[in-house]
């Protein structure tokens, strides 16, 4: 494993007013593992902690319980000059280029930053490095591109440099956060096919967070879906849209508008409510409220493992725990399912 | 009857000593009350532009403003500024703008933002405006008792329900609705386009719906235009412009959205959006059409007619100019329908 989290929780404090203090359970109790050369996307809607997940494989946040390791190695607590090592291989590409980039620094000075800062190599050797991810990244010819400033770019070419940027150290990781929903949709699908081709020619591995379960079908070899500071569900990503098992996978995945004209003669299948903020500990699942399957008794008391109910596949819901078979709402044998309410639209 | 007509819109914008050409001659019909007409493109296509004009809500910068709207058979064009401030805005026509979520007011209560533009009328008393706005919040799905609540009290799709609630409260038929899902979460957002559909059907609330989705497009409406540096490069039928596009900017766009259920990777639409104070000659869509020949370069398309009473501005369509690129063209798509 080049990347696991086990039993990870993050809590930040806030401060309401000012004697006022309140607690943000941004990660209940994550379990991830991303393999040397692999892609897994992290889906979920706003506040669902997906951003921290991936900010804390990276130690940007240490966890109040749980443990971060890289390479077989425990960062859980590891101070920053220990980090030193390990802050070369692992890198971040910030979801917005507009405001990630220096507007006074020259490309050339953005993406040299990170090798002066590691003191590597001669300004010879730094220079011929840049220029090397400039091409790497396909802003060509690269001595015409290292000399602009951020302004003097589009938003897919900004996205670019901050790629470039993560690439000059040549990592094992890299966590892209919303690399692509600032930018023009005439770009996003050029981006995501230069982050795939750069990931399998360099077999690095790659953390895709995003809130488009679509795309990551595209880019990742697995898929975690987030709800509420937890993953709901985790497996190959073919296998998350085509036979998604969790209640809320299957409203996300429902949701989705595919461009059909028969779609504006039905309502889509929904379910209620807005995703929490997870500003308190949750008893029992966190998809309990919205959930149309709920089985109260379980659901909204015992908190639901990701287990692997089918091989593979792992799903944080007691709709398919044996033990709860006889329980409304399933009738008889364990919930399969094309039992399911939303089952995947579009059978195309 | 139908309900709005415009004939050869144009709005141009002095930016500096050129003009930005962000309507173009663009021709839209609305025919039935309860209609939706969805106008995808990318940003800078001229799709808010569009809309601003029909609510006669213009910058200072306005170089050109021309065309027919008529709406119920009364040409608006005409009307002075005041006039259509009385008669037509919001009352007639209202809009749901981009990011509006964030324009409700945070000291004020639900229930009497709602209600502002029936008490600035005059028209109404306090109490039956109110209860007006009242019911209005309950018909877009919002829980009583929200009108007593302040904005800051809401999530992002209630405020969205609060915005709808105010531009329908005068009861206007036609609702613009500009990319009014695009700071929501996809769950929520569904929820959004149930209601919008309700709308539709009751009260019939005609609508145009602005995004750069086409797939969400689809979620509501009946007619597609697909806008292109100022123009619409084809417009029809839902069922005939997702399934039977014949513009190549519309066979792009839905080749570049990722599926969920196919395997094939989204294509990457080629090149750039134009810039619109120097739209490219001939075809504006030239520069970046993989199919594009001599004659795109100079001549600006027609609007090709098509069977279902819409069109497309490619000379693809017309055999007599294209020969046998357009059997070639024809072959390509039904090859790359899925």
């Amino acid at each position: 494993m080049l990347v696991e989290v086990t039993g990870g929780h993050v809590v930040f404090s806030t401060r309401k007013g000012v004697f006022r203090s309140g607690q943000v359970y941004a990660l209940n109790g994550v379990e991830l593992t991303i393999r040397r050369g692999e892609t897994v996307a992290l889906v979920g809607e706003s506040g669902s902690g997906k951003t921290t997940l991936g900010r804390l494989t990276l130690r940007l946040v240490e966890p109040s319980q749980g443990k971060v390791f890289f390479d077989g190695k425990e960062i859980t607590h590891a101070s920053e000059s220990e980090l030193r090592p390990f802050r070369q291989r692992a890198q971040i590409v910030f979801q917005d280029p507009f405001s990630s980039l220096n507007p006074y620094m020259s490309v050339r000075e953005l993406i040299e930053e990170p090798l002066i800062i590691d003191g590597e190599g001669s300004s010879q050797e730094r220079r011929s490095r840049v220029d090397a991810a400039l091409e790497a990244v396909d802003l060509l010819p690269a001595s015409r591109f290292a000399a602009k400033y951020p302004n003097q770019m589009s938003g897919g070419q900004r996205q670019r440099v901050g790629i470039a940027r993560a690439l000059v150290r040549d990592p094992d990781y890299i966590v892209t956060d919303e690399p692509v929903s600032m930018i023009d949709a005439s770009s996003r699908i050029e981006i995501l096919a230069l982050l795939d081709r750069l990931q399998r020619e360099r077999r690095m591995a790659f953390l895709f967070i995003t809130h488009d379960i679509a795309t990551a079908r595209y880019f990742a070899d697995r898929i975690a879906v987030m709800y509420a500071g937890t993953i709901v569900e985790e497996a190959p990503a073919g296998a998350v849209i085509d036979t998604p098992m969790h209640p809320y996978t299957q409203a996300l995945i429902a949701a989705v508008p595919e461009p059909d004209p028969a779609n504006r003669f039905k309502r889509r299948p929904v379910v209620p409510g807005e995703p929490g903020s997870a500003d308190g500990r949750v008893v029992g699942c966190p998809f309990y409220n919205r959930c149309p399957h709920r089985m109260t008794g379980v659901c909204d008391t015992i908190t639901p493992p990701l287990a692997e109910w089918e091989s593979g596949h792992r799903t944080a819901c007691h709709l398919y725990d044996s033990r709860y078979a006889t329980l409304e709402p399933q009738s008889g044998s364990p919930l399969v399912r094309t039992d399911l309410q939303y089952s995947p639209m579009n059978g195309r | 009857m139908t309900l709005l007509a415009i004939r050869d819109l144009y709005l141009h914008y002095r930016s500096g000593d050129r003009v930005v050409h962000a309507v173009d001659g663009v021709s839209l019909t609305i025919e039935n009350k309860g209609e939706a007409v969805g106008i995808v493109g990318e940003s800078g296509s001229g799709k808010t532009s569009m809309a601003t004009a029909l609510m006669r809500m213009l910058p200072r910068n306005v170089a050109r403003f021309d065309g027919s709207i008529l709406l119920d058979g009364q040409e608006l064009t005409i009307l002075s500024d005041d006039d259509f401030r009385r008669q037509i805005r919001w009352k007639k026509i209202a809009m749901v703008f981009q990011g509006s979520m964030s324009i409700l007011n945070p000291v004020l209560r639900i229930g009497f933002q709602v209600a502002e533009p029936l008490l600035a009328g005059g028209e109404v008393s306090k109490r039956e405006a109110l209860q007006r706005a009242e019911s209005l919040l309950e018909r877009v799905g919002l829980p009583a008792g929200i009108a007593q609540r302040y904005p800051h009290e809401l999530s992002g799709g209630q405020k969205q329900r609060v915005v709808i609630a105010t531009a329908l409260i005068m009861n206007p038929d036609l609702l613009i609705l500009d990319e009014p899902t695009s700071a929501l979460d996809v769950s929520v957002q569904a929820q959004i386009m149930n209601l919008l559909k309700d709308l539709k059907e009751d009260p019939g609330i005609s609508m145009i719906f602005i995004t750069h989705d086409i797939g969400l497009a689809s979620d509501l409406c009946d007619h597609i235009a697909v806008a292109y540096a100022g123009q619409h490069a084809e417009f029809g039928s839902a069922e005939r412009v997702l399934l039977d596009p014949h513009h190549p900017y519309t066979n792009l766009l839905l080749r570049s959205l990722p599926r969920l259920h196919e395997t094939e990777p989204p294509q990457a639409m080629p090149g750039q959006p134009p810039d619109l104070t120097r739209p490219p000659a001939g075809c504006r869509f030239h520069p970046r059409c993989p199919w594009a020949f001599e004659v795109c370069f100079s001549e600006a398309p027609p609007e090709y007619p098509m069977a279902d009473g819409g069109h497309a501005r490619c000379f693809l369509n017309d055999a007599a100019v294209s020969g046998d690129r357009f059997q070639a063209h024809l072959r390509h798509w039904a090859e790359s329908r899925v």
